[in-house]
């Protein structure tokens, strides 16, 4: 009987230290409130001093070489913070979330910014709204637009994708490396499977993996339209096209990241390596990637990583113009140094003294100022076959409809990439891979609903 | 010699497969070590035991995108002053808990046991609120002073002493007419110290190794411990560039550790195996 009490007085105590830290939890809002109105002036007061500095939160070093050129032109100090990606949405998170003024600027990615406009992390910057809409790429002005049109994010950089193939291999295959004419092997993905099976003839594959398809799966419609998932066509083709390539074994079965994959840049690689290293594969059987396909930063990457294949790269469009990435910068709405932050944003991406300076300075990267990728629009491209890169890039982002952009469209391509998987593997037909993709998404997000003529019912 | 040969080929199994297992641990650790002295590409590109010339690059990738005597002594500084709070609160919580017989004591165990069993990852949230409220956010005092708290310890610890040190032993500094304090300093501490040292190592390694809340509470670069800077190593550039840096960063921050461990591997041992048969 005793034990039993002192038991049930433990758990007790337990309970009431538990639901006192709950408590406390509760009452931080309200203190919140006071410690917000309170410790403005003394803040204020203590920091008068550095005014002018800025706290920048960002996910690469790039922001660091802007805050160097800013602090020697302007005298204004900024203080770069870099933090690894995967924990930054959390940090940011925790942070904000609680009204913190630690930081004046924080970067976000296209997909994560919808996440902050929402919370209230960003700060309004319509200020910039009519220079940014006619001077920036428009898919980055329209990114940086929160649900209801007010401007809260810019970037200096724009991500246009592109197919990025080997000239050398177009001109043993195709009789020509002109960007045009092998940009109409790409056009649509029933041009992608002859394209495939003509460099099978020949030895080529024509990607690294059939992943490389994902960035056409925006290619008509959106995602999601009216709450409804869409499974048009385009993408039903985009189905049939990777399942293709993966049973004809048109592709080399390296998929991206792999150490397979990065070595196919530079030269001759095993099938089926999958994500082994080079050295444990087994089949005989070698085989070059004919292209990849990647927004702009990925093609930086095949340039890097090209070895003997340095300058025998190309790039052009595919079967629809497409982004990925990049990094956009917004002011903390809680920040104590507004004026410095938005400051600090406008040199960033609305001078074009400093896009000029970052397109050489980043060898290569493609900035968001249309006036300076106008002027070097000429400039040829060594590493890609003296192509005129940045006028490529130019046309192919006037393509790029960002209207065919919505919240669920990562949830989705997931989804539907899984669905290809399974079907390519032979453990599901299309029809219950399909079903499937349609489950997967609804339990996602309850509110969205299958539409009534879905393919799949057909 | 029937028998002779049969244990010879169970010898035989028995070494065969401790050679696998000393193999399986050891090749993760040599290949950090090769890894770091080789180029990102190279990395990405296969695997290899024959060390490769990039040491000195990853060096400079390293010394010029973090300071590593600062990630050092941060994280130096916090494992600690961890490890000695840990030791010594929780060594005289346990002794209290133990050998002390007060109205609530079983009952405060009871609880601690019960604390024992929510994961740390539940109360961050509150635990960030509530730093952030007593406007500790970017100090290192929260990432100390809770490990005063550490009922895992407090509980291993309590089970030690019970085991390797009987009530009577306290008598006698009693009857001379030692204070409770003295007692505990001069007498329970050093039968206790194989029994922390097995703690305190557990608590150095957790410090030297903790990256969430250190990268949620901490926003100064220069107040960074070791394995956030390692991330913002591996954030600042394309992974290719710097994974080799990244690999070097790693294997130099975990010579504290292997340093550490060499010195309390002796009492890690006595202290697991110790209770079972000791008189």
């Amino acid at each position: 009987m005793k034990k039993l009490l002192k038991n049930i007085l433990s758990i007790t105590l337990a309970a009431s230290m538990t639901l006192s830290l709950a408590a406390c939890s509760q009452e931080t809002d309200g203190g919140n409130n006071a410690g917000n109105a309170d410790p403005a002036p003394n803040n204020g007061g203590g920091n008068s001093g550095k005014a002018d500095k800025i706290v920048l939160w960002t996910l690469s070093n790039d922001l660091k070489q802007f805050a160097e050129r800013y602090t020697n032109e302007t005298g204004n100090e900024v203080e770069v913070v870099v933090f690894d990606s995967a924990d930054f949405k959390t940090k940011i998170n925790q942070t904000l979330g609680t009204k913190s003024t630690d930081v004046d600027v924080f970067v976000g990615e296209p997909q994560m910014l919808p996440d902050f406009f929402e919370a209230g992390f960003s700060a309004d910057l319509s200020v910039f709204d009519s220079q940014v809409k006619s001077r920036l790429v428009d898919y980055t002005y329209q990114a940086g637009l929160d649900s209801d049109g007010v401007l809260r994010a810019i970037s200096y950089q724009a991500c246009p994708g592109s197919v990025i193939y080997r000239r050398d291999i177009a001109e043993k295959v195709f009789g020509t490396d002109d960007p045009e004419e092998i940009g109409k092997l790409f056009a649509s993905f029933d041009e992608i499977e002859n394209t495939a099976a003509k460099l099978q003839a020949e030895g080529y594959t024509i990607f690294g993996d059939t992943g490389a398809l994902r960035w056409f799966s925006n290619s008509s419609s959106p995602w999601v339209k009216n709450n409804e998932i869409i499974v048009d066509q385009d993408r039903l083709d985009y189905f049939d096209c990777a399942v293709e390539l993966y049973q004809k074994e048109y592709v080399a079965f390296a998929p991206e990241w792999s150490a397979a994959w990065y070595a196919s840049m530079a030269g001759p690689l095993p099938m089926h390596a999958e994500w082994s290293a080079l050295d444990e594969v087994s089949d005989n059987s070698q085989t070059e990637v004919f292209s990849y396909v990647m927004p702009s930063w990925g093609a930086l990457i095949v340039r890097d990583n090209a070895g003997d294949n340095t300058g025998k790269y190309g790039v052009c469009s595919g079967v629809c113009s497409f982004f990925g990435g990049g990094t956009f910068l917004t002011v903390n709405e809680f920040s104590k140094h507004k004026d410095a932050a938005m400051q600090f944003i406008e040199y960033c991406t609305l001078n074009d003294d400093t896009a000029r300076w970052w397109l050489t300075a980043s060898k290569g990267d493609v900035v968001s100022n249309k006036a300076v990728l106008e002027e070097n629009k000429d400039f040829k491209n060594e590493s890609f076959g003296n192509q005129n890169t940045y006028g490529f890039f130019l046309e192919e982002m006037d393509n790029i409809d960002y209207g065919l952009i919505t919240a669920y469209d990562d949830a989705c391509k997931d989804a539907f990439g899984a669905a290809i998987i399974s079907v390519q593997k032979g453990e599901k037909t299309k029809e219950e891979a399909l079903k499937e993709f349609y489950t997967v998404v609804i339990t996602q997000y309850p509110e969205l609903k299958i539409p009534e003529n879905a393919p799949i019912n057909n | 010699m029937n028998e002779k040969v049969k244990s010879g080929i169970a010898k035989f199994f028995l070494y065969a497969f401790l050679i696998i297992l000393a193999v399986i641990c050891f090749l993760p650790f040599l290949m950090m070590l090769i890894n770091s002295t080789r180029s990102g590409n190279e990395i990405m590109t296969g695997f290899s035991l024959i060390p490769g010339s990039s040491l000195g690059t990853n060096w400079k990738v390293v010394t010029e995108n973090m300071n590593l005597g600062r990630g050092f002594l941060n994280s130096i500084f916090l494992a600690v002053c961890n490890t000695l709070l840990v030791s010594y609160f929780s060594a005289i919580t346990a002794y209290g808990l133990a050998y002390y017989k007060f109205r609530g004591a079983k009952v405060i165990f009871t609880s601690m046991l019960i604390f024992m069993m929510v994961p740390s990852q539940l109360s961050l949230l509150g635990f960030y609120d509530l730093c952030n409220n007593m406007r500790l956010i970017d100090n290192y005092i929260p990432l100390i002073i809770p490990s005063i708290a550490s009922p895992a310890t407090v509980f291993f610890l309590r089970q030690y002493i019970l085991s390797v040190m009987p009530k009577a032993i306290l008598e006698v500094p009693r009857i001379d007419g030692a204070g409770e304090i003295t007692i505990f300093h001069k007498i329970v501490l050093p039968i206790m110290a194989p029994g922390i040292a097995t703690m305190a190592i557990g608590t150095f390694v957790g410090s030297w190794n903790s990256y969430l809340i250190p990268m949620l509470l901490i926003n100064s670069p220069e107040k960074r411990p070791l394995p956030v800077m390692v991330a913002e190593l591996s954030a600042v550039r394309d992974i290719t560039t710097n994974l080799g840096a990244t690999y070097l960063v790693v294997a130099i921050s975990i010579v504290p550790i292997m340093i550490a461990f060499c010195f309390f591997s002796k009492y890690i041992i006595s202290g697991i195996s110790a209770g079972s048969v000791k008189e």
